[in-house]
């Protein structure tokens, strides 16, 4: 059961990841553009100062100091919100860390419309930005678990890493016993048949939200999670969409370009697969405020997104 | 000044028209970035054979960080008297399938970052130098961008980050020959006066004679003087320059075709230049 028993919420998790990593990983450098305290690093910046540098509130140079930091030997940790990594500096994280070996990781806090404010600090469209990206890695994790293990795991994959962060109060939802992240696995976190629900990052918690919901009223389904969008497991997805009647894609990002479109090529690729619904912020301006506002908005509620994922079949 | 010594600086003379012979041949064969090579050829000879200091392997000990692409042609032609590429690999340069690229990818030997997206490399400068001093290395780090890529943002954001980090293991080298894609760099968006630019944003900075080589290693002396910010050299140079009949056919040539350039009279000028700077070097 990769599933913990109940949730425990962390309120500041990358506070604790990033200080745990920079802890035992002397070569680990947590940079900011001035957004330390709101991507929550705290402890390393007071703690090991050393291990943090701040290039004020300049993500161009961010990434390419970032970049240089790594061919003297250390291995950034770049951190700001997703808009801004994506939006302001993508091509600094193609050119400058995206085309050499060296291990680079671009964290984007705040994804798609977990930001209060909208549009300028909503990333909707940052997972399909760096998946465009060749040779990189893009990871979207779940919760507090994975986070941390992705974490430790993309301070020692080559080249460039992009992966959401998650800030405030984040449940843990897997079990840091049973559970271990791989690069480019998926898992399986509800087992059944009929409708088929792939998710990534905080769109997980929201499926496992409306999965609860399906079982209470009897709604067939399975749950595939995705962390890795890049590289993809085409195998292990073509595999899950070909066994079910209807696939439903979630995601905390358009339906354009990211888990959906991902999930559609694949099943495409081969051809004569099921019906693929893609759901996530449609092709709009998501409103601001409270995530359960935001969510209420667009129609990711648990509630209503459990009944879009039951219409779908039909 | 004292350490100056005239077989010093004819030497470096003699490497720098070198250099100029080796950035014709190179671009004679499908056309190339010339003009950049030829003036900046002064500043890779005191750079890569007096300036730079080698390690134990045959490469260099301290750090080069190439920020405009376009520039490369100024390295290939130091490299090649260095002895790390050959004049046949070189000759390659522009052409379809070579390993020798126009702009080159980083992980080519002599290439620390991917340089064509212009105004990158002081940032990736500034954050080599911040990690080569967390290590405590005594390696210098030298970066090379162009008058043009002061208009770009990123350039500011590496100074303000290099003077507040008070990194004085970093020298900026700045190609400020007034030219750009387009036209000359004074009428697209004029960028001076530069220096005081970077001595406003907290750096040492001093204007340099581009093609002056005595002028050149007294910037690269001054620079280790400096032990609390980075070192600005704003070197001033023209497109051609060191090359007469080259320069006065072709002064604003932002890139020259194959066919654009009298490449043999270029080449017989710089070949009697190599000749006369032989006879000296014998001599002294």
């Amino acid at each position: 059961m990769l599933l913990a028993d109940g949730p425990v919420i962390h309120p500041a998790p990358f506070d604790e990841i990033s200080f745990d990593l920079c802890s035992r990983r002397k070569d680990v450098v947590m940079m900011s553009a001035d957004l330390s305290k709101y991507c929550q690093i705290i402890r390393v910046k007071n703690e090991l100062p050393d291990q943090h540098l701040d290039v004020g509130m300049a993500e161009q140079n961010l990434i390419s100091v970032a970049a240089g930091v790594s061919k003297a030997g250390f291995v950034p940790v770049a951190t700001t919100f997703a808009c801004y990594a994506t939006r302001r500096a993508y091509d600094q994280m193609m050119i400058c860390m995206g085309t050499g070996p060296l291990t680079g990781i671009v964290l984007g806090f705040t994804p798609g419309i977990a930001n209060p404010a909208r549009i300028h600090h909503q990333a909707a469209e940052d997972l399909g930005m760096v998946r465009a990206i060749p040779n990189t890695t893009v990871i979207d994790p779940m919760d507090v678990t994975e986070f941390q293990q992705a974490m430790n795991v993309a301070v020692d994959t080559p080249g460039l890493v992009y992966m959401r962060g998650h800030r405030g109060d984040t449940p843990r939802l897997l079990d840091p016993e049973t559970y271990r992240f791989e690069l480019g696995r998926t898992y399986q976190l509800v087992e059944g048949s009929g409708i088929g629900i792939v998710a990534t990052g905080h769109a997980t918690q929201w499926a496992l939200q409306a999965s609860a919901i399906l079982t209470e009223k009897g709604v067939a389904h399975s749950l595939l999670h995705v962390p890795t969008l890049k590289p993809v497991n085409e195998r292990e997805i073509a595999d899950f969409c070909f066994a079910h009647n209807a696939v439903v894609t979630v995601e905390n990002h358009q339906i354009v370009t990211g888990l959906g479109s991902l999930v559609t090529e694949i099943v495409s690729d081969i051809g004569g697969g099921p019906k693929i619904t893609r759901i996530g912020i449609p092709n709009q301006w998501a409103p601001g405020g409270t995530l359960a506002h935001i969510r209420a908005e667009l129609g990711l509620d648990a509630e209503t997104l459990a009944s879009r994922i039951e219409g779908a079949v039909s | 000044m004292s350490l100056m010594s005239n077989s010093r600086v004819t030497a470096l003379e003699l490497m720098a028209a070198k250099i100029r012979r080796n950035v014709l041949d190179i671009c004679m064969q499908r056309g190339g970035y010339a003009g950049q090579g030829v003036a900046l050829a002064d500043i890779a000879a005191c750079l890569y054979f007096d300036e730079m200091r080698a390690d134990d392997a045959g490469w260099f000990h301290d750090r080069f960080v190439l920020s405009n692409g376009h520039d490369a042609i100024m390295t290939y032609g130091a490299l090649a008297e260095h002895g790390s590429y050959s004049m046949v690999d070189l000759r390659t340069y522009n052409a379809d399938g070579t390993k020798v690229d126009q702009s080159p990818i980083e992980g080519q030997l002599g290439f620390e970052i991917t340089a064509g997206s212009l105004g990158q490399g002081p940032s990736q400068a500034a954050g080599i130098a911040w990690g080569e001093r967390m290590k405590g290395n005594d390696k210098r780090i030298y970066c090379l961008f162009s008058d043009g890529e002061l208009q770009e943002g990123n350039v500011w954001e590496a100074a303000m980050f290099a003077a507040h980090q008070k990194l004085s293991n970093l020298v900026y080298i700045i190609d400020n020959n007034d030219l750009q894609a387009t036209s000359r760099t004074q009428d697209v968006l004029a960028v001076e006066p530069v220096p005081e630019k970077f001595t406003a944003f907290g750096c040492a900075a001093r204007r340099v004679n581009g093609n002056s080589i005595t002028d050149i290693l007294d910037a690269f002396a001054e620079a280790k003087t400096v032990k609390d910010r980075p070192f600005v050299m704003v070197c001033d140079t023209r497109i051609f320059a060191g090359i007469d009949c080259l320069q006065a056919a072709l002064p604003a040539a932002h890139y020259v075709a194959k066919h654009q350039a009298d490449w043999n009279a270029g080449l017989a000028e710089i070949n009697r230049k190599i000749t006369e700077l032989e006879g000296q070097a014998d001599g002294s």
